[in-house]
């Protein structure tokens, strides 16, 4: 009988920072995954999951993929390799619900004047002036809406982030919501003092905006089949909301501006322009990072887009 | 706040976090028993370090960066003793401590503001600081001087501020001519010492005087409604300066012991182990 002879591999696993041999695993197929070794790994060391381990050839340098292949690597026989612990770590989705669900419930504890945030006389009333109403729909919508796409629309990258952005996430979206909605369900609110013309106006580029970000997401999920990270450059589609992509990186943060400055102009309140502009900052910053990135990897990248506003930045 | 930078060499001349540490070695421990030191292979550094150090000296912040940021600092070293001999001329002219703060009120607004140019530094990268810490302990001082101490009449004739002045003033000079010092080279072991010893008595000092003076102004923001805006208004906004203080005050809590053990630690590192130059923060 025939009988191949594989060469098995040998891995060594060093602490990246002391040096110290944390495990040994011999007898690993040289087709085996990082992420396989990380299960073996976890095995002889069950309080570091593979999701907080973080595994490379150098102690300084970045972690291997989970889909690297051990034979593919720069590494003998015997591979050594140094893994940091990344901390406690949580699911993105984990965090997006609990950071989404939470303005959602704040808000409408503000717009139904629950006891102790306004004067005893307020509890339980309701605003008299109608754009409180509309501003509350279209918070809730907004709120609704990612928490949706968060279920059934989003495909992540990553699995897991560090435990404690977790509270890092929620302080921002709890307290600025917490803060907005203070003042707008206020028993001394004043509306847009351009009126019914202003809350038009907004209500448009805000509902036009979330459309657009929701096609934008769509079309960031129909790039890349389902269980796959791959990565590919996004075209404009048949959608006309997706059109944007010529100008532009990460349309879905130029069109999630364009939703809360409607929603500024609807309010006419100042800590929601607050928010905006600190969220604006933010998605800057990730939309900047990620139009680098997509330079980085594809030489063919069109050239006449901007991160996140068109010509401009 | 009194000002404490988190780097441990100050303003010197080098721009890499990395190199602070064992550029500092050289910078400021020019006597000669000590030179044999560098080429100690200290935990945590390769014997490469050596070759290193002398390349990262080349690549600091260039000679006219160096040249503004001596300048720079003599006049910031000048301009605080100017303070420090106004308070005391004005002490021995008056015989009380009693309203010492007019004497100096306009150096002493003129310095502390300048000193905005340090987050600047820190942002063009001629200084390696942290813009964020730096930007925080400028701003928090600035915040004193003009919206407190400047903004309510009142307080300025309380001891608190003569409290937290001469805190100040006496950490500013050592701190200025330490960054002038290494800038040229030249440091001497006594302005490092003072640097990392006299903010045992005077952080606490100027930490109380601080407080003592936000406490003061409290009853008199209440009163005038001071910086605040209240509803209804068409920017549907609301501010109370009053709670504002009150959680300021508060946030002296968590921040000052932070601070204050950082520094204990630093002085352990640069000044108790010499000979040893393990890797500085």
């Amino acid at each position: 009988m025939w009988h191949k002879s594989v060469v098995f591999f040998e891995v060594e696993i060093l602490d990246a920072k002391t040096k110290d041999k944390l495990c040994f695993l011999d007898k690993v197929e040289p087709n085996a995954t990082i992420g396989e070794i990380k299960s073996m790994f976890h095995k002889s060391h069950p309080q570091w999951y593979p999701a907080r381990q973080s595994i490379r050839l150098d102690p300084k340098g970045k972690s291997l993929k989970d889909e690297d292949v051990l034979q593919h690597l720069p590494v003998g026989t015997t591979a050594t390799f140094y893994f940091r612990d990344l901390g406690a770590q949580i699911s993105w989705v984990t965090v997006f619900l609990t950071e989404y669900t939470g303005p959602l419930v704040i808000y409408l504890m503000f717009y139904f004047r629950v006891p102790f945030i306004y004067a005893p006389k307020y509890d339980f009333t309701t605003s008299k002036h109608w754009v409180v109403h509309l501003a509350c729909m279209c918070h809730s919508f907004h709120y609704v809406k990612r928490l949706l796409e968060t279920l059934f629309v989003h495909r992540f990258s990553h699995g897991t982030m560090p435990l404690r952005n977790i509270f890092k996430n929620c302080t921002y979206y709890w307290g600025f919501a917490a803060w907005m909605a203070y003042y707008i369900n206020h028993p001394l609110y004043t509306p847009p003092i351009y009126g019914e013309q202003q809350i038009r106006l907004a209500l448009i580029v805000f509902l036009f905006c979330q459309i657009g970000n929701f096609s934008i997401h769509v079309a960031l999920r129909n790039l890349r089949p389902p269980g796959s990270k791959t990565r590919k450059i996004p075209y404009p589609t048949k959608n006309p909301f997706t059109w944007i992509f010529l100008l532009v990186s990460c349309p879905n943060y130029t069109y999630e501006l364009g939703s809360w400055l409607g929603f500024t102009l609807m309010t006419q309140c100042l800590p929601v322009a607050f928010f905006t502009l600190v969220g604006f900052i933010q998605m800057t910053v990730w939309a900047k990072g990620k139009h680098r990135s997509y330079l980085k990897e594809f030489r063919d990248y069109p050239p006449l887009r901007s991160p996140i506003l068109p010509f401009v930045l | 706040m009194l000002s404490l930078r988190h780097d441990t060499s100050g303003s010197g001349p080098c721009s890499f976090p990395d190199s602070v540490n064992l550029t500092a070695a050289v910078v400021q421990d020019q006597r000669p028993f000590r030179v044999g030191v560098m080429s100690a292979a200290a935990p945590g550094t390769s014997k490469a370090a050596h070759g290193d150090v002398a390349a990262k000296k080349k690549k600091g912040p260039g000679a006219l960066a160096t040249a503004y940021l001596v300048i720079y600092n003599v006049v910031m070293t000048a301009g605080w003793l100017v303070i420090a001999v106004g308070l005391v001329r004005a002490y021995l002219a008056r015989g009380s401590y009693h309203g010492l703060y007019y004497s100096i009120e306009k150096p002493l607004k003129f310095f502390q503001t300048g000193a905005i140019l340090e987050i600047l530094h820190c942002a063009v990268g001629i200084v390696p600081s942290s813009v964020v810490l730096t930007g925080f302990q400028v701003l928090s001082r600035v915040f004193l001087t003009w919206a407190v101490t400047h903004s309510v009449r009142e307080v300025q004739s309380e001891d608190s501020v003569l409290l937290f002045v001469t805190a100040w003033t006496v950490t500013e000079i050592i701190r200025y001519s330490f960054y002038t010092f290494s800038l040229l080279n030249h440091l001497p072991y006594l302005i490092k010492w003072a640097r990392y010893t006299f903010f045992i008595v005077l952080y606490p000092m100027g930490v109380t005087g601080e407080l003592l003076t936000i406490y003061a102004a409290l009853p008199y923001v209440q009163k005038t409604g001071l910086y605040s805006v209240t509803l209804p208004n068409k920017y549907n906004f609301s501010f109370d300066y009053y709670t504002f203080l009150i959680l300021i005050m508060i946030s002296y809590i968590p921040l000052f012991p932070q601070l204050y053990f950082h520094m204990i630690r630093q002085r352990k590192k640069v000044l108790g182990h010499a000979e040893d130059y393990s890797k500085v923060e």
